[in-house]
């Protein structure tokens, strides 16, 4: 199933705005700036319908977001306080989106990987939703990916 | 305060399935004896190798689990496990980690003690990057060594008890 983008949308700007008082906006511009160095958040989503939510925003927006979340300088963040913004960031995303599930849904603990020279797959999944958007001029992009059913991956 | 309805700490419990695990997948599916070293805690965030697989535990055992190679580690161990040499960008490639941590926690979990489902493995490849789980939770990771390369396995879990 694939989610309705103006619910993801309407999902991240609220959050951004509620959590962090920040706002975020949609980037439709279509064009995306050189990734750099990046902090992807995922939080996986089992039962009725299993797939994946994937927060991927550069590390300016991580440190802006666990200043704003942790009531800190921007300058005073640590890493650890950037991957922990990002993880609660990802797993209020992802837990709005299991309501918007019909049925009963569960959600794993939220991971995150930071550096500038990696890439993350999810193998035997498809992207169903991706929106990109922009913060301060810094991108944040947000991925829904479901799971494939066994004949699907055998395809 | 005290919370009853979680326990954070990692527990001998939650640690011997997944040496288990790597023991019996690696000798059953990859045909690779693997020998699982002494576990410690993990201090730093930064992934033990460069080609991680990761799976997501969510239930009554909650968390995450890592299955971090060493590249070339990583592309004997598939070799040996599909019977292809990929070339790590090869999409099959991150298929196969992606179904060798599928398998080490799908075999583990079931020996967790709590009903717990896995996820949907993420492979992440690359050079100096870290992984983290919630802060709050410490990670062990069980160093492996096998005829064709090493690896580790990160555990970052915890069981929320039955209210």
């Amino acid at each position: 199933m694939n989610f309705n983008p103006d619910d993801i949308r309407t999902l991240a700007e609220t959050v951004w705005e509620v959590t962090l008082a920040v706002p975020l906006t949609v980037d439709t511009s279509g064009q995306s700036s050189a990734r750099g160095r990046s902090t992807v958040g995922s939080i996986q989503i089992t039962g009725a319908w299993n797939g994946a939510v994937l927060l991927d925003c550069s590390t300016e927006v991580a440190r802006k977001a666990a200043a704003a979340m942790f009531s800190s300088w921007p300058d005073s963040v640590s890493m650890q306080d950037m991957q922990d913004a990002v993880a609660e960031l990802v797993n209020i995303m992802g837990g709005n989106l299991k309501s918007l599930l019909p049925e009963k849904c569960y959600l794993s603990l939220p991971s995150v990987v930071e550096g500038g020279d990696y890439s993350a797959r999810v193998p035997g999944s498809r992207v169903v939703n991706r929106e990109e958007f922009s913060c301060d001029g810094h991108r944040v992009t947000i991925t829904i990916l479901e799971r494939l059913g066994e004949d699907k991956r055998a395809a | 305060m005290s919370s009853t309805a979680t326990s954070n700490a990692i527990t001998p419990d939650l640690i011997i399935p997944f040496m288990n695990a790597v023991t019996q997948v690696f000798q059953k599916m990859v045909g690779v004896p693997a020998t699982v070293q002494k576990p410690y805690l993990k201090t730093q965030t930064a992934s033990t190798y460069d080609v991680c697989g990761i799976i997501g535990l969510s239930g009554q055992v909650a968390g995450s689990v890592v299955v971090s190679f060493a590249e070339a580690a990583a592309v004997n161990l598939v070799e040996s496990f599909s019977g292809t040499r990929f070339k790590v960008s090869d999409p099959d490639f991150a298929d196969a980690i992606g179904e060798l941590a599928n398998m080490i926690a799908g075999g583990a979990k079931q020996h967790l003690g709590g009903v717990a489902s896995i996820s949907t493995p993420s492979v992440v490849i690359g050079k100096g990057y870290a992984i983290a789980g919630m802060s709050d939770i410490p990670c062990v990771v069980i160093p492996c060594t096998s005829p064709r390369g090493d690896f580790a396995v990160e555990i970052c879990i915890k069981r929320h008890k039955a209210a």
